[in-house]
C-alpha cells in the first residue's frame, strides 16, 4: 500500500467536476464580495480632489467601530448619530457642563417661551453649496413631521404649532406644512410652540436630529438622499452608504463653523461590540464604545487610552405600582435601600459609573444630586424595618428585563440583593426574548414585579429625562416609564417648562424631584458613562454629553 | 479489525466500476427520469408553500411590537408606529399578511423590512459573504477530512490511526464560540497573522480563520466517514480479486477504494454544505463577517416576516437542490443507484 495517490484518469474527471464548481462559486463571489469593499475606496480617491479646510491636518485620518447606521437622513435616524452629527451642525450646541452656546444660529429667542425668532449665521452652505437658510429649517422640520412619512423623529416636532394637522388621528392630512413655522428672511424664521417651552433652544442642541437642515437637493430624490445625506456639518459623506459598507466622510472645505481637525474619518461597521474592541486592541480601528461586556477589563487594555465620559444617561428600577404590593411607599424605599449601589458597580461596571441620588443624571443643568437622601442609600436594616412596618412580603418578586443587551448580570444583582438584604426568598430575573416582547410586556402593565428602566436623554435638559418618564406621552410613548406618574409632579414639571428664566425652570423641575424623592415611583440605580477606548494613534478624543465630537477628535 | 461509519448509507458491496459508462450515462436522462423530476418540481412547490406559510405563522406569533421596539427604549410617536403598521399589514389577520407576502413573491418582490429597505437588497449583499465562507469551510473541511480519513483507513488499527480520530474527536468538542475566539486572539490579535474581523483583506485571507474554525467542527465525522469506506472496501472481495489480479496497491486505492468510500462523504457532505449555509450565526457575529446568519438573527429579534421567511425560503431551496445533486453524484460514483 501507498501513500501517495496520483489521481487516475476516471477519477480525475468526477474530481474536476465538483472542485470546478467550487472553484466556479467562489471567484464568482469573491468578485462581488471585492467589488463591494472597492466602491468605498473609489468614493474616497472621488472626495479627495477638494483641498483640505485650513484648520485640518492635511492626509490626517482615522477609523471609528460603529454598527450599521440603516437610514442616515436626520429625521429618520435612529442609529446614524455618530455619523449625522458629524455631516450636519445643530442650531445650538450643549458642553457636558450644561453651558449653551449657539452653532450653526446666531441666536434663539423668545419673550414669553412661545414664540421663539432662530435666527442664522450668515455664510452658510450645504455640501453641495447650497446656502443655508431658514426654508431649509422649515423644509426639513414640515418633512419630518408629515405624518405619512412616519420618520421616527417625528415626536421631537410635537410641539410645533400645526403638528397635529400633520398627524392627524384618523385619515390623510389636509396639509404638508405646520402653521407654527414661519419665514421672516433669509437667516430668521419663526417658531410658534402649542404650550410654553423654556427649555426650547435646549431641544435644538447636537443629538435632537429631527431638528437638522435639509437642502432643497434632498427633496427631489429622499431615498438617494437618505443613503448619502448632504449637510450643513464639519464633514461631508463621499459616496452613498450601502448595509454594512464602511462609511467614509472627509472634511468639508467651505465649512462656516469650527473646522475640523481630521480629514478623514472612516466609520468601519461591526455587528458585535466586542469583535470591534479586540480590532482597536491591534490597532485596526482608532476609536470604539466600550459594550458592557468589556468594561471590567478596558482599563487594562487600553490604559489611558480609555475615556469615561460622563454622560446624560441615568438607570432606574421600574416598579410595577400596578401591583398593589408596590403601592406602599414603604415597600419601595425598602426595595431602594437593600441595593448595595458600590458593590453592583464595583461588579458589574468596574466600580466605573456613579451610584445615582437623583431622578435626573448631573450633566442636566440644576440636577439636585443627594435629592433621594436616604431613599438611595444602602441600608439593608432599615429597608427590613420599613417592609415589616408595610406589613411583609407575600410570594414570589420577578425582575424583568429586555434579553440579548448584556443586562443578565446587573439584574441578577439587583436580584440577589433584594433577596439577601430582604430577606425576600424567592426573587428570579427573566429576560424577555428581545425589546417587542419587553415594550408590550410593559405597555400592558403585564410585568410580575420591578423591570428595566433607563433613559438616555437626547438632550440635557431636566425636562427631557423627567417627562420621559413622569408625564404621560411626554418622551412620546411609554416602553420603560414610570408606571406612578403623580399629578403633583406632571403640575411642576409644565410650570417649569413655561419658564423663560432657566434659573427659576431649575428651581421648579427642583420641587419636582424633591415630590418624587418623597413618593420614590422609581429607584434610580446609576448615572452613567459613555466609555471609550482608543488606538495609540489617537492624541484627543474631546466629548460632550458623553459623545465624542468628531470633528476635534485629534491624531498623530 | 473494522470500524463501522457513524451513517452508512445502504451500499452492500459494491462492484468495480465497469467500463461501459459511457453508455449507462445516456439512461440518466430518460423519460423517466423527466417525470421523476417533474414530480419532484412539484413536491418542492408544495412543500415551499407549506413551509414558508409555517414560517410565516411562527413569526407572527412572536410576543411583542415590533414597530414599538424599532427604537429600542426610545418610544416612538404614536401616529408614527400606527402608519408604519398599516404600511406594513400588520394589524391584518395571519392569513391576509401571508397572502399579501406571497402576491408579492409571485411578482418577484421579497417585501421590505421595517425601514422600508428591500429583503432583495439585502440578501444580495449577504449572501455572496456567506456562501464564500461556506464553500470555504467545506472545502477546507472535506480536503483535510477526507486526507485523515484515508490515512486513518489505510492505517487502521494503528497509532497514526488512533491519533487522528483522537486528535479529530478533541478538536470537533470545543465550543465554536471558543474556538473562535481563541483563534481570533492568538493568530489575529497576538502573532497577527491573519485579520481579526471583516472582509475587507478579502478572499482568501479574511476567510481562513472563520472558514476553519467552522470546518474543524465537523472533521471527525468526516474523516470517520471516509476512514470507515476505506477499511470497508479494502477488506472486502473485490479488492481481494483484483490484487489477486496483480494491479498495483496505488491503483486499487486511488480509484476503486476511494470512489466507493467517498458515498457516505458525499452525502454527508452535501447536507453539511446546507447546514454551513444556513448556520453560521456565531462565526459570523465574532468575525464581523455581514452574511446570511447575522441578518437571519437580526430579522427574527425585530420580527420582520418577509425577510425571516425569503431567508429561509431560500435555505429550502438550497437544502433540496443539494439533495438532488447527491443523488446525482452519488449515481455517477455507484451505477447501481442509476439503475433503481
Amino acid at each position: 500500500m501507498t501513500r501517495s495517490l496520483r489521481p487516475q484518469h476516471r477519477l480525475r474527471r468526477l474530481h474536476l467536476l465538483t472542485a470546478g464548481l467550487a472553484v466556479a462559486a467562489l471567484s464568482l463571489t469573491a468578485c462581488s464580495v471585492g467589488g463591494g469593499t472597492d466602491s468605498s475606496s473609489s468614493a474616497t480617491a472621488a472626495g479627495a480632489s477638494s483641498a483640505a479646510p485650513s484648520g485640518t491636518v492635511p492626509g490626517s485620518s482615522y477609523i471609528v467601530a460603529t454598527t450599521e447606521p440603516g437610514d442616515l437622513t436626520p429625521g429618520k435616524q435612529i442609529t446614524a448619530y455618530d455619523q449625522d452629527m458629524a455631516m450636519f451642525t445643530s442650531l445650538t450646541d450643549v458642553a457636558t457642563d450644561g453651558t449653551v452656546t449657539m452653532a450653526a444660529a446666531e441666536s434663539v429667542e423668545s419673550p414669553d417661551a412661545t414664540n421663539w425668532t432662530i435666527k442664522l449665521k450668515p455664510g452658510w452652505t450645504f455640501h453641495n453649496g447650497e446656502p443655508v437658510t431658514a426654508q431649509s429649517y422649515v423644509d426639513a422640520w414640515n418633512a419630518t413631521a408629515y405624518g405619512p412619512n412616519a420618520w421616527p423623529n417625528s415626536g421631537q416636532l410635537a410641539e410645533i404649532v400645526g403638528y397635529s394637522d400633520l398627524n392627524p388621528t384618523s385619515g390623510e392630512p389636509t396639509t404638508k406644512e405646520m402653521s407654527g413655522l414661519k419665514v421672516v428672511d433669509d437667516t430668521t424664521f419663526t417658531v410658534q410652540l402649542s404650550a410654553p417651552d423654556g427649555q426650547f433652544p435646549l431641544q435644538l442642541s447636537q443629538a435632537v436630529t429631527g431638528f437638522f437642515p435639509m437642502p432643497k437637493a434632498a427633496f427631489t430624490d429622499l431615498d438617494a438622499y437618505n443613503k448619502q445625506p448632504i449637510g450643513n456639518g464639519p464633514y461631508m459623506i463621499t459616496g452613498p452608504h450601502a448595509e454594512n459598507q464602511d462609511i467614509v466622510l472627509k472634511a468639508y472645505d467651505k465649512y462656516a463653523g469650527t473646522p475640523a481637525k481630521t480629514e478623514t474619518i472612516t466609520f468601519k461597521i461591526y455587528a458585535d461590540t466586542t469583535t470591534a474592541y479586540t480590532d482597536a486592541q491591534a490597532g485596526n480601528i482608532d476609536i470604539v464604545g466600550v459594550g458592557p461586556a468589556k468594561i471590567a477589563s478596558a482599563a487594562t487594555d487600553f490604559g489611558d487610552r480609555l475615556y469615561v465620559n460622563d454622560a446624560p444617561g441615568i438607570a432606574f428600577l421600574g416598579l410595577p405600582t400596578w401591583d398593589s404590593r408596590y403601592s406602599d411607599v414603604r415597600v419601595r424605599q425598602a426595595i431602594s435601600m437593600a441595593i448595595d449601589r458600590d458593590a453592583v458597580n464595583q461588579a458589574i461596571y468596574a466600580g466605573r459609573y456613579t451610584p445615582a441620588t437623583s431622578f435626573t443624571p448631573p450633566t442636566e443643568p440644576g440636577t439636585p444630586e443627594g435629592v433621594c437622601g436616604e431613599a438611595c442609600t444602602y441600608n439593608p436594616d432599615k429597608a427590613k424595618e420599613l417592609l415589616a412596618a408595610a406589613g411583609g412580603w407575600t410570594g414570589d418578586m420577578e425582575i424583568t428585563y429586555p434579553g440579548g443587551f448584556g443586562l443578565d448580570d446587573l439584574y441578577k444583582a439587583y436580584a440577589n440583593q433584594i433577596r439577601k438584604n430582604l430577606g425576600i426568598e424567592n426573587v428570579t430575573t427573566k429576560a424577555t426574548t428581545d425589546f417587542a416582547e419587553f415594550a408590550q410586556l410593559r405597555g400592558d402593565a403585564k410585568l410580575n414585579g420591578p423591570y428595566f428602566s433607563r433613559w438616555g436623554a437626547l438632550y440635557p435638559s431636566q425636562q427631557n429625562t423627567l417627562k420621559a418618564f413622569f408625564v404621560p406621552g411626554g418622551g412620546g410613548g411609554c416602553t420603560n416609564c414610570s408606571a406612578l406618574q403623580p399629578q403633583e409632579v406632571q403640575d411642576l414639571i409644565a410650570k417649569a417648562d413655561g419658564q423663560v428664566d432657566q434659573a427659576k425652570a431649575i428651581d421648579y423641575y427642583q420641587q419636582a424631584q424633591k415630590a418624587l424623592a418623597e413618593q420614590l415611583p422609581i429607584v434610580p440605580m446609576f448615572y452613567e458613562k459613555y466609555m471609550f477606548v482608543t488606538s495609540e494613534k489617537v492624541t484627543a478624543l474631546p466629548s460632550s454629553q458623553g459623545s465624542p465630537i468628531w470633528s476635534q477628535v485629534t491624531v498623530a | 479489525m473494522t470500524v463501522a461509519p457513524p451513517e452508512l448509507p445502504p451500499a452492500g458491496v459494491p462492484t468495480p466500476a465497469g467500463g461501459s459508462a459511457p453508455a449507462r450515462r445516456r439512461s440518466i436522462v430518460s423519460g423517466r427520469l423527466l417525470a421523476h423530476i417533474a414530480r419532484r418540481l412539484l413536491e418542492l412547490v408544495i412543500v415551499l408553500l407549506g413551509v414558508t406559510f409555517l414560517i410565516y405563522a411562527m413569526v407572527f406569533a412572536l410576543r411583542g411590537d415590533p414597530i414599538a421596539s424599532l427604537a429600542g427604549d426610545r418610544p416612538l410617536p404614536a401616529n408614527v408606529i400606527a402608519t408604519l403598521r398599516a404600511r406594513y399589514h400588520l394589524d391584518d389577520p395571519l392569513w391576509q399578511q401571508y397572502l399579501h407576502y406571497l402576491g408579492g413573491l409571485l411578482q418577484g418582490d421579497l417585501g421590505t423590512d421595517f425601514t422600508g429597505r428591500p429583503v432583495s437588497e439585502k440578501m444580495a449583499s449577504r449572501w455572496p459573504i456567506t456562501i464564500v465562507l461556506a464553500l470555504t469551510a467545506w472545502g477546507i473541511q472535506l480536503v483535510i477530512g477526507c486526507v485523515l480519513g484515508l490515512i486513518a483507513g489505510l492505517r487502521h488499527g494503528r497509532t497514526v490511526d488512533r491519533a487522528i480520530l483522537f486528535g479529530t474527536i478533541v478538536i470537533s468538542s470545543i465550543p465554536i464560540f471558543v474556538m473562535a475566539i481563541a483563534a481570533q486572539f492568538f493568530l489575529g490579535l497576538k502573532w497577527g497573522w491573519l485579520p481579526i474581523a471583516g472582509t475587507t483583506a478579502g478572499w482568501p485571507v479574511a476567510f481562513i480563520l472563520p472558514a476553519a474554525c467552522l470546518a474543524v467542527f465537523e472533521l471527525a465525522a468526516v474523516s470517520r466517514l471516509m476512514r470507515g469506506g476505506v477499511v470497508d472496501s479494502l477488506q472486502s472481495d473485490y479488492v481481494r480479486t483484483l490484487r489477486a489480479k496483480g494491479l498495483s496497491s496505488r491503483r486499487i486505492v486511488g480509484i476503486h477504494v476511494l470512489r466507493n468510500a467517498g458515498i457516505p462523504v458525499v452525502t454527508y457532505a452535501a447536507i453539511n454544505l446546507g447546514f454551513l449555509l444556513g448556520g453560521a450565526i456565531i462565526v459570523e457575529g465574532i468575525f464581523n463577517m455581514p452574511g446570511i446568519g447575522g441578518l437571519m438573527f437580526t430579522a427574527i429579534r425585530n420580527h420582520e416576516g418577509p425577510t425571516v421567511v425569503s431567508v429561509a425560503t431560500t435555505l429550502i431551496l438550497i437544502f433540496l437542490l443539494l439533495g438532488a445533486l447527491v443523488d446525482v453524484i452519488n449515481s455517477l460514483l455507484d451505477p447501481r443507484i442509476r439503475r433503481d
